[in-house]
């Protein structure tokens, strides 16, 4: 031992000191997190687990009676498909309209018009409901367009037609977050080098060819997050659907989340709500690791 | 010349494609503009008609009737301070975090919270505000958007302050500075592009928000910007005017501040985008 007892002591004492003083830097985030996230979250998985009615302060355990219940709960299948039809159709095609529009704006004389497809992802739930609610009106916009060009058979009860809410919804969806998704792809865009495009027009390589070959596998790691946001974000999505149609017309677009909400806050079924939860919750990461591990491993290593 | 052939196609679609959803981003706002300016009668008879007459008054009959005053200020005060203490803390928890390795369960602890949705703490969350007693309060919602968005901004923070290299600190250490006056005086500063992204991106999820305070803050007094206008746009579904000039207004704050700081923003919502 070349380090003698009173050196070890004083680097003993540096190093307790430095853990006291990390431990003062991440404190405040950690207690907040744990008490107002990680503890609701993991005591989620026991209420699950009860019945419980949300006021007495007693809960019941049931083991797993309510996910059984689940299994034979139609209203509970019909919730899941219409939040997959929601997810599927919103983040496919406003991730295709989002990646042209991203190609399309890429010149820099096209940038106030960045500026403008960026307003609607910063208008509120409430402020995108009311005005959608008044387009797809009985004798709103929408309908209004279609008489003045005279096709009078396509207008429709939009939001009160259960065979096409659900539409209705993931159309909004889409206007209000294309602009957001083009944005990113825009920045995997710019990250490209020009010379790789350059070099490609200069062989003769055509737009098309250049855009599979060259562009799309450049910006994988863009299309893998706006793939993952907007399908965990469509997945969740509640405020647009309690807001502009409550899960109506019937059921037509209750979707899971509000699906809960309705459980819980409507019929004080709070264990069971939970346990819905924990399957969406479930659900959400098995998807997510599934796109993450199929999407990163075509990301092209740069 | 033959590189111009090719060229053009693509660019006549791309002028195409971008004027076609400009049309359709601006119809719904224009809508929205012109229902506000004008009487009822008028816009039922034509939606896309300018009117004789703007009807400023619609504005000021919906900024008191629906008490924006309140609104904004409730919505500025929860989330000004909800931003001060999630840069804050995020700041300063991120720091050993990415300074030292032994501390990485603890950040995938924190990382957790990006992948979990808000739904399953949901329920639970609601039992323990009631238990604390802190349902219809300013302090409990605070802690809700702080815990909620505290994932991502230490996310955010971690990968910023990895980047930065230690000898700037090592040498103000060696000069004798604490720890925290190194941390807040040397390193923070350094952190203004991360710092941005953070304030950015949560602007838009904190002042737009309406599920937590729908839960959490119905009291009266304690509305939000958002729950004002809902509960306006509940009472006066009818007036489409006043609707309108209501949503209007509560849209504006936002949207000036985005045309002020375009370029923070844009780059804030790229950066931003791993939020969930």
């Amino acid at each position: 031992m070349t380090v003698n007892a009173s050196q070890g002591n004083f680097t003993q004492k540096i190093r307790w000191r430095r853990i006291l003083v990390d431990i003062l830097f991440v404190l405040p985030a950690l207690i907040i997190f744990a008490l107002f996230f990680a503890y609701p979250v993991i005591s989620s998985f026991y209420i699950s687990l009860t019945k419980w009615n949300g006021l007495s302060p007693e809960l019941k355990f049931i083991g797993v009676d309510n996910f059984t219940k689940i299994w034979g709960d139609k209203y509970f299948w019909q919730a899941l498909r219409n939040t997959f039809k929601y997810a599927f159709f919103a983040t496919t095609i406003q991730n295709i309209l989002a990646m042209l529009l991203a190609l399309a704006v890429t010149k820099p004389i096209y940038r106030p018009f960045r500026v403008l497809f960026l307003i609607p992802p910063l208008l509120s739930s409430i402020a995108l409901g009311s005005i959608w609610k008044y387009m797809y009106a009985p004798n709103g916009v929408i309908n209004t367009i279609f008489t003045m060009f005279g096709l009078e058979a396509f207008t429709q009860s939009w939001l009160g037609n259960p065979d096409i809410a659900l539409y209705s919804l993931i159309a909004v969806t889409i206007w209000r977050w294309t602009g957001l998704s083009m944005i990113i792809y825009l920045a995997g865009l710019q990250s490209i080098p020009d010379v790789i495009q350059e070099a490609a027009s200069i062989d003769g390589v055509n737009a098309w060819q250049r855009f599979w070959n060259i562009t799309f596998p450049l910006i994988a790691p863009a299309f893998t997050i706006n793939i993952i946001l907007s399908m965990i974000g469509s997945l969740k999505e509640f405020d647009l659907i309690y807001i502009m149609t409550q899960g109506g017309p019937g059921k037509a677009t209750e979707s899971i989340t509000t699906f809960i909400f309705g459980q819980a806050f409507d019929t004080n079924r709070f264990g069971y709500g939970t346990a819905i939860a924990v399957v969406m919750f479930a659900i959400i990461l098995i998807l997510s690791l599934i796109q993450m591990h199929y999407l990163t491993r075509r990301e092209v290593q740069r | 010349m033959k590189i111009k052939k090719y060229e053009l196609m693509p660019q006549i679609a791309s002028l195409l494609g971008v004027l076609l959803w400009s049309v359709i981003t601006i119809i719904p706002l224009m809508i929205m503009a012109l229902a506000a300016i004008k009487t009822p009668e008028e816009q039922a008879a034509n939606p896309f008609a300018f009117p004789e007459v703007i009807q400023w008054e619609t504005f000021e009959r919906a900024w008191t009737d629906a008490n924006l005053t309140r609104g904004m200020r409730n919505s500025l005060i929860l989330s000004g301070i909800s931003i001060f203490l999630l840069v804050v803390f995020g700041a300063s928890a991120a720091y050993p975090i990415a300074r030292r390795s032994k501390y990485t369960p603890l950040f995938y602890f924190f990382l957790s919270g990006i992948m979990v949705p808000f739904q399953l703490a949901m329920l639970p969350l609601y039992r323990l505000m009631k238990m604390l007693d802190l349902i219809n309060t300013y302090a409990g919602v605070i802690f809700i958007y702080v815990a909620v968005s505290l994932p991502m901004v230490i996310f955010l923070y971690v990968g910023f302050i990895k980047g930065i290299n230690r000898e700037l600190e090592e040498a103000a250490m060696v000069d004798g500075a604490g720890v925290f006056r190194t941390f807040w005086q040397i390193i923070f500063p350094l952190l203004k592009p991360v710092t941005s992204t953070v304030i950015i991106v949560n602007i838009m999820s904190l002042w737009n928000d309406f599920f937590m305070v729908l839960l959490f803050l119905p009291q009266k007094e304690m509305r939000t910007l958002q729950l004002s206008i809902f509960t306006f746009v509940g009472q006066y579904n009818s007036r489409l005017n006043l609707v309108m000039a209501a949503v209007i207004l509560s849209i504006l704050p936002m949207i000036t501040v985005f045309l002020i700081l375009q370029r923070h923003f844009i780059k804030g919502m790229a950066g931003g985008a791993v939020k969930g």
